[in-house]
């Protein structure tokens, strides 16, 4: 059967009564993932541990500056708080890709992937059903780990926050969390097609570290590097995230209002992307029979 | 991806170094970004000789292909020659992201003939404690059939408590602990020695290596050990493979 006929008949299932409905399959997901968590209990121990070496890698950095303190975007704030806020956010969001991409890679590698593009749930649901498990995954059990970690560094304590910078400030982590989704999404599409989830994630998260500017202050950079670190959303994010958190920024600020717009554009220029290349790359890589990583 | 990912990492450090932190008040004689190079550098090497072995077994096991190759080698040669592969290959970006880092950011270490000869033989000793160390994880895999995901914490661990972006004169307590017990604390406290203080502390160099000799064969043969019983459970009870 030609390509194009096996994809026509994968169209018609989808679309039949017979098909499972995107909430059986989604729920599906989320069950069996659950199931291969619970499999793996002492990961879950090991994450606190990692969490806790993260943190404190920050930590001792932050107590590299001179001076000890930081001012930016009009507040003057401790480096061990500026440095450890910054990183904590990039942290967070960036484990939202990371689980993302190595739960497709783990997929491809076990062989697992191929049965489920076959699956009259739709390989596009399950990418979305998939991803929201993970972005669910990494929220829950990153603020379950942080929570101890910021007991032991008590580096948030003190911050006045007024109502305002309260709700911006949970805005611009929504709008984050929605970026991460939709980045994870077209990364996961990608992945399929080159098969080096790992990698690709590394790198992007990477390249996000560096431009967020999570340990420094971006007028460190020169003004080229800067003007690109601008491109990367999460740098206006990371921006944001501190001035609510230190330099009670609302929404009425330029910083706080421009981030949530951007992450927001850039989240639907990305879902876009997602669903202009998912069906090329899908079919590309039926046609070469690359399903599987080996 | 692996020189992209060492250049970034470079290239944020040199950032933060611009920041000034004075590295003479932890009685390093040199500037931030001399410090953080060094350890910099290694960080990738070990990250692959730590999950080279470990990492391979896995994957042979959930390909099947493991069963094939207990015929044709035995496990150490499996280690020494994944774990040397591994290595040139990663070292190669290594350098190449180092190069372009001496290039653009205008850091040179000035070191004798004999000091790089000291250099070469202490990142050998670091090679081969962490491929032990990843033997030892490798044994685990091969009874288990699991990756039980302590090679990306003890990574991680190494990335923080040995003193590759901070002097671990900053470390008090419990965090010291850790940092003892780690092999590249005492591989990178031994190279600072050597490429960056104007008189070599022999006393620290000599001592450090010979923990880490200690340490890597202890390692290698507690990994021989638990390899053989592992490799032993897995064949009595048909399991050598997933499928």
């Amino acid at each position: 059967m030609s390509t194009k006929k096996a994809s026509t008949v994968i169209e018609e299932f989808q679309h039949s009564d017979l098909s499972t409905s995107f909430w059986m399959g989604f729920k599906a997901t989320f069950y069996r993932n659950i199931k291969i968590i619970w499999q793996y209990k002492f990961t879950l121990f090991l994450g606190f541990v990692n969490t806790f070496a993260v943190a404190s890698l920050f930590f001792y950095i932050g107590n590299l500056v001179p001076n000890q303190s930081i001012s930016q975007d009009g507040y003057i704030v401790s480096s061990v708080t500026y440095i450890f806020a910054g990183s904590m956010l990039v942290d967070i969001s960036t484990r939202i890709l990371k689980k993302s991409m190595n739960s497709f890679t783990s997929e491809m590698k076990q062989g697992t992937f191929e049965t489920l593009a076959t699956q009259p749930f739709g390989l596009k649901k399950y990418f979305v059903s998939e991803i929201t498990f993970e972005v669910f995954y990494s929220l829950v059990f990153s603020f379950i780990y942080y929570i101890p970690v910021l007991l032991i560094f008590p580096v948030f304590r003190g911050l006045n926050l007024s109502l305002l910078s309260v709700l911006s400030f949970l805005l611009v982590i929504v709008c984050v969390i929605f970026f991460f989704f939709s980045l994870s999404l077209l990364a996961a599409n990608v992945t399929i097609l080159v098969k080096r989830g790992r990698e690709i994630s590394m790198v992007i998260i990477g390249v996000m570290h560096l431009l967020s500017g999570s340990l420094f202050p971006l007028s460190l950079f020169p003004d080229w590097l800067r003007i690109i670190a601008y491109i990367s959303p999460m740098t206006l994010a990371v921006q944001s995230f501190r001035l609510c958190l230190f330099g009670q920024g609302t929404l009425i600020n330029g910083i706080v209002w421009g981030s949530v717009v951007m992450l927001i554009l850039m989240s639907i220029i990305i879902l876009i992307l997602f669903d202009l290349t998912y069906k090329k790359i899908y079919s590309k890589i039926r046609y070469k029979g690359t399903m599987h990583e080996f | 991806m692996t020189f992209i990912l060492n250049l970034v990492t470079i290239v944020m450090y040199f950032f933060f170094s611009k920041m000034n932190p004075d590295m003479t008040v932890f009685g390093i004689p040199s500037t931030y970004l001399e410090f953080c190079f060094l350890g910099l550098s290694l960080q990738m090497i070990i990250g692959t000789s730590l999950a080279t072995v470990c990492g391979s077994i896995y994957n042979e096991i959930a390909s099947g292909t493991w069963s094939y190759l207990l015929l044709q080698f035995n496990f150490i040669e499996y280690s020494i020659g994944s774990t040397l592969a591994g290595v040139f290959l990663s070292s190669l970006s290594v350098f190449a992201a180092l190069f372009l880092a001496y290039l653009f950011m205008g850091s040179f270490y000035v070191i004798s003939i004999q000091e790089v000869m000291l250099v070469i033989l202490l990142f050998l000793l670091i090679l081969i404690a962490h491929m032990s160390i990843s033997m030892i994880f490798a044994s685990f895999t091969i009874y288990y059939q699991k990756n039980s995901g302590l090679v990306p914490l003890l990574y991680q661990l190494t990335i923080t408590f040995t003193g590759i972006v901070f002097p671990i004169s900053l470390l008090k307590g419990f965090p010291m602990i850790i940092s003892r017990t780690l092999p590249l604390t005492y591989g990178l406290e031994a190279l600072h020695s050597i490429v960056l203080a104007d008189q070599n502390n022999w006393q620290l160099i000599v001592t450090n290596s010979m923990i880490l000799l200690i340490s890597s064969v202890f390692f290698g043969i507690v990994a021989i050990f638990l390899a053989s019983k592992s490799i032993t459970h897995s064949k009595k009870h048909n399991k050598v493979d997933w499928y």
